[in-house]
C-alpha cells in the first residue's frame, strides 16, 4: 500500500503544494530506492525466497513433479539414522582440516617471500592468484591424471625410489587428493589476504626487530604472526565457510553413470554437499536433500559461534597481547 | 543544467524498471497460455541431448513431417543436465517440450506418468508387433499406462581381444569363443587362462560391477518388483553378486573404475581382454583404444542375452497437438527411419526388421570386419523382459558401492553383502518401499 502512494505521489508531478514536506522526501529518496531495488528483488526471488522454500520443502516428501506430501519431522529422523550422512559429515571435517592447516601454513610463508620479493612482485602475485579463476572442473579432470595410478603423481614416487599411493583407491589417498586440489586452489588467495595485512604492518616494527638482532624467522613468528592475527583469522572463517561446501573436487573426481562410484570408493570422497546433492537430483528426494541443508545450516551455525566466540576471546587478549609480546622481547 | 540531469537520470531509472517489470510479466504471460514450449509457433518442440536422435531427419521434420501434411517438429538439443532441465520445466508447468526424449531408466518418470499421454490412447497398438517386445513392455507403467515410444535399444555382447585368446591358446573365432564361454563359470574360466598364458598377464574384465550388472540384466527380476516390494536380497540378485565376487576372488578384475584415465590405459595397453557391454559401447571403445583397431571381436554374452541402456520418447500433456506428435513418432521412429539412424548415429533399431538390411549389415574393421548386428541383432530379440521400478536407483546404488569396497578396498565379501542389504532396506524404507 505505502509502495502504491509513493508512487502515484511521486509520478504526479503537477499536484500543488498541498503535501509538501513528505511528497519532497519520497521525491528525494524514491531515485535512491529505485537504485538499490534491483539487488532486493533479485535477493528476494532467487536467495530469499529458495531458502524459506527449501524450509518448506524439509517437511515434505517430493520427488520435484508430482504432489508433495506433508512428512513432518520424518526427513530429519531419516537424516539423523541415516549413517551416510554422519560418513559425509566426517569426511567433510577431515577434508577441511587436511587442507585448511598446510594451506595457511603455506599462504603464511609465501605471503612472507612475497612481501620481501621486488623484482617482477606483481607478476608473482598474479601467478599465485590465477589457480583460484581457473575452472575447478577443468582442473579437477586435469588432477584426476596426476592422481590416476599410474599418474603423474605416483611416477613422481617411483622416481625417487617410493612405492605408488592408492590416491583415488584408499581412504586417506582420496582425502589427501582432495586436500590438495583444494590448497592448489586457495593458497594463492590467502597469501594474498597475508600480503595485504603484512603490508599494512608499520615498517618500524620491522626495522627495530632488525636492529635488536632478529633474524628472518624471528621476524616471521614474533612480529608478523602476531600483527596478523586478524587476517589470519579472516582466513580461517572463510576457509571454514568455504570447507565445509566442499562439492566440485569430490564430484568431478569420482563422476560416471555407475551409481556406485559417487564419492569414490568407500565413499571417503563423499561430502556432505556432495550428498545433498546427490539425494536431491539424482534419487529426487528433494525434502531429504532440503533437509540435509538445514542441518548442514545448523553446524555451520555451531561453527559461527565458536568462530565468534574465538574472535570476541582473542579481542579482550588482544589489547594487553602487544605489550605481552614486547615483554618477550625484553626478555629475550 | 542540474535539473535537467536530474530528470533524465530519473527517465532513465524508470525506464529501466519498467523495462523489467514488463519483461517479467512478459515471461510469465508466455508460460500461463497451454505450458507448452511451442505455444503460439507453427511447429511442436520435441527435446533431445545430443545423440540421441538423427539430425538429419529432425532437419526434415523441421520443414515438415512426410506424409503428415502442415505438421512441422522442430528439434532443440539441451546441454548439460537434460533431466533435470526436462523435470526443471515440468515443475514449473511452462514451457514444457510437446516431446521429449527420456533415458533409461524409464521407471523414473512412473511416479509422474500423468505426466505424460498415455500412447495407446493415440493407437500405438497398431505399431505394437513391429517392435521388439520386451522394449515395447519396457514403456508401459504398473498402471498399465503407455508412457514412452521405443527409440534406441542397448543389446549386450561379449567383446574380445581375439589377438590375446589366441596367444593364450584359446579358441578364437565368434563361434568357438560362444561356446567356450556360454556360462559365466566357464568364463571366468577362460579368465583364468587368460591371466596365465596371454602375453603381459591381462585381466578379463575391468571391473567386477560389470559381470554383477550384466548377470542380473539377464534376470527379469531387478531389485524392486512391480508391488513396491524389495526383492533384491533374493537369490537372481545373490547369484548376480556371487559371481562378480568369484571374479574379484581369482583376480581377473583389472579394478579400474569407468571413464577413468587408468582404465583408458589399461584398455588401450591391453591389460584388458574382453567387456560384457551394450551395442552402444563401440563408439566409446573405438575412441578410447583406438590403436586396438582389429583385434576386437564380438560373440553372446556369458549366461545369455541382455539389454543395457536405451532411449524412450514420451509425449508429454501440455502437448499442443498429440495427434500429431504420435504421427510424428511413427515416422521417426518406424523401421525405415531407424535404419538410417542407425547408419547416421549408431542407434541400435528397435525394429528387429531393421537387422536384415544390407545398410545394417556392413562389416567393421575395427572388429576385423565381423558384421556387429550378426551378434547384437539375435541378442536384441532375446533380450528378457525386465521391470524396472522408479526405486530401482536407490535400491541398487549401495550394492554397487559394496561392489567397489570389496574390490577396490578388499571390504570382507560377506560383510559388504550384509551392508548392501541393510543399505538398501533402510534407503527403500525411507520411499515407502519394504
Amino acid at each position: 500500500m505505502a509502495a502504491v502512494a509513493q508512487t502515484s505521489s511521486a509520478a504526479d508531478v503537477t499536484e500543488p503544494v498541498r503535501a509538501r514536506a513528505p511528497r519532497g522526501r519520497l521525491r528525494r529518496h524514491l531515485p535512491s530506492y529505485a537504485a538499490i531495488s534491483p539487488y532486493y528483488l533479485l535477493f528476494a526471488v532467487f536467495g530469499a525466497f529458495p531458502v524459506g522454500f527449501s524450509l518448506y520443502l524439509s517437511f515434505q516428501d517430493w520427488d520435484g513433479i508430482g504432489d508433495m506430501k506433508f512428512v513432518g519431522f520424518r526427513q530429519y529422523y531419516w537424516l539423523l539414522h541415516d549413517s551416510v550422512f554422519w560418513h559425509a559429515l566426517l569426511n567433510t571435517f577431515e577434508i577441511w582440516f587436511l587442507s585448511t592447516v598446510p594451506m595457511l601454513l603455506l599462504a603464511l610463508v609465501l605471503a612472507f617471500l612475497l612481501h620481501s620479493q621486488t623484482r617482477f612482485s606483481a607478476a608473482w602475485r598474479v601467478a599465485y592468484f590465477i589457480p583460484n579463476v581457473t575452472s575447478m572442473v577443468a582442473m579437477t579432470i586435469v588432477f584426476g591424471s596426476v592422481f590416476a595410478q599410474a599418474g603423474l603423481a605416483n611416477s613422481l614416487f617411483k622416481a625417487v625410489g617410493a612405492d605408488g599411493v592408492g590416491w583415488l583407491t584408499s581412504a586417506l589417498g582420496i582425502k589427501s587428493a582432495i586436500a590438495i586440489m583444494i590448497i592448489w586452489r586457495w593458497v594463492g588467495y590467502n597469501a594474498l589476504i597475508f600480503l595485504a595485512g603484512l603490508q599494512a604492518i608499520p615498517t618500524e616494527l620491522f626495522e627495530a626487530a632488525r636492529v635488536d638482532g632478529a633474524n628472518s624467522r624471528q621476524l616471521l613468528f614474533r612480529v608478523v604472526v602476531p600483527q596478523l592475527r586478524p587476517v589470519i583469522l579472516f582466513a580461517v572463517i572463510t576457509s571454514t565457510i568455504n570447507g565445509l561446501q566442499i562439492f566440485t573436487e569430490p564430484q568431478v573426481l569420482f563422476y560416471s553413470d555407475d551409481p556406485g562410484t559417487a564419492g569414490g570408493p568407500g565413499q571417503e570422497g563423499m561430502t556432505i554437499v556432495l550428498y545433498l546433492w546427490q539425494k536431491s537430483f539424482n534419487d529426487l528426494q528433494f525434502g531429504y536433500g532440503a533437509a540435509m541443508g538445514w542441518l548442514l545450516f545448523a553446524v555451520i551455525a555451531l561453527f559461527a559461534i565458536i568462530n565468534w566466540r574465538l574472535v570476541s576471546g582473542s579481542g579482550r587478549d588482544d589489547r594487553p597481547g602487544i605489550p605481552l609480546g614486547k615483554e618477550t622481547g625484553r626478555g629475550r | 543544467m542540474a535539473p535537467h540531469r536530474t530528470i533524465s537520470r530519473r527517465r532513465l531509472l524508470g525506464a529501466s524498471l519498467g523495462g523489467a517489470g514488463s519483461a517479467l510479466l512478459g515471461l510469465s504471460g508466455c508460460g500461463t497460455g497451454s505450458g507448452s514450449i511451442s505455444a503460439g509457433t507453427d511447429h511442436l518442440t520435441i527435446w533431445y541431448w545430443n545423440g540421441s536422435l538423427s539430425d538429419k531427419l529432425l532437419a526434415t521434420s523441421a520443414r515438415g513431417v512426410p506424409g503428415v501434411p502442415g505438421l512441422k517438429v522442430k528439434g532443440a538439443p539441451i546441454a548439460g543436465d537434460y533431466r533435470g532441465r526436462l523435470r526443471t520445466v515440468m515443475a514449473a508447468r511452462a514451457y514444457v517440450p510437446d516431446l521429449a526424449c527420456l533415458n533409461s531408466p524409464i521407471g523414473d518418470y512412473f511416479p509422474d506418468e500423468n505426466e505424460f499421454l498415455d500412447l495407446r490412447d493415440l493407437g500405438a497398438d497398431a505399431v505394437e508387433n513391429e517392435y521388439l517386445a520386451w522394449k515395447w513392455k519396457s514403456c508401459v507403467s504398473p498402471s498399465g499406462r503407455m508412457i514412452g515410444f521405443p527409440l534406441d535399444a542397448g543389446p549386450t555382447a561379449l567383446y574380445y581381444r581375439r589377438d590375446l585368446f589366441e596367444a593364450a591358446g584359446l579358441p578364437t573365432e565368434p563361434a568357438d569363443v560362444a561356446e567356450a564361454t556360454s556360462t559365466w563359470e566357464k568364463y571366468l574360466d577362460v579368465g583364468k587362462t587368460l591371466k596365465a598364458k596371454a602375453p603381459g598377464h591381462p585381466y578379463l574384465i575391468s571391473q567386477i560391477a560389470y559381470v554383477f550388472r550384466m548377470a542380473l540384466y539377464q534376470s527379469p527380476k531387478q531389485f524392486v518388483d512391480a508391488d513396491n516390494h524389495f526383492i533384491g536380497d533374493q537369490e537372481h540378485v545373490k547369484r548376480a553378486w556371487d559371481l562378480a565376487v568369484e571374479t574379484y576372488r581369482q583376480g581377473l578384475s583389472a579394478r579400474v573404475l569407468d571413464g577413468t584415465p587408468d582404465f583408458n590405459s589399461a584398455l588401450g595397453g591391453g591389460r584388458i581382454a574382453s567387456m560384457n557391454t551394450a551395442v552402444w559401447y563401440i563408439n566409446g571403445l573405438k575412441d578410447t583404444a583406438p590403436k586396438t583397431a582389429g583385434k576386437w571381436r564380438l560373440t553372446s554374452m556369458p549366461g545369455g542375452p541382455g539389454n543395457y541402456g536405451g532411449s524412450y520418447v514420451g509425449i508429454t500433456r501440455y502437448c499442443r497437438d498429440p495427434e500429431g506428435a504420435f504421427a510424428f513418432l511413427k515416422w521417426l521412429l518406424g523401421p525405415a527411419n531407424q535404419l538410417k539412424s542407425y547408419q547416421e548415429m549408431a542407434l541400435f533399431p528397435t525394429t528387429p526388421a531393421a537387422y536384415d538390411q544390407p545398410a545394417m549389415r556392413r562389416p567393421d574393421p575395427f572388429f576385423g570386419g565381423q558384421i556387429p548386428v550378426d551378434v547384437f541383432g539375435p541378442a536384441a530379440e532375446k533380450a528378457p523382459v525386465i521391470f524396472f521400478s522408479a526405486y530401482e536407483n536407490t535400491a541398487n546404488t549401495p550394492v554397487y558401492q559394496e561392489l567397489t569396497n570389496v574390490e577396490t578396498l578388499g571390504k570382507n565379501p560377506d560383510k559388504a553383502w550384509r551392508d548392501a542389504m541393510d543399505a538398501s532396506r533402510t534407503a527403500l524404507a525411507q520411499r515407502g518401499v519394504s
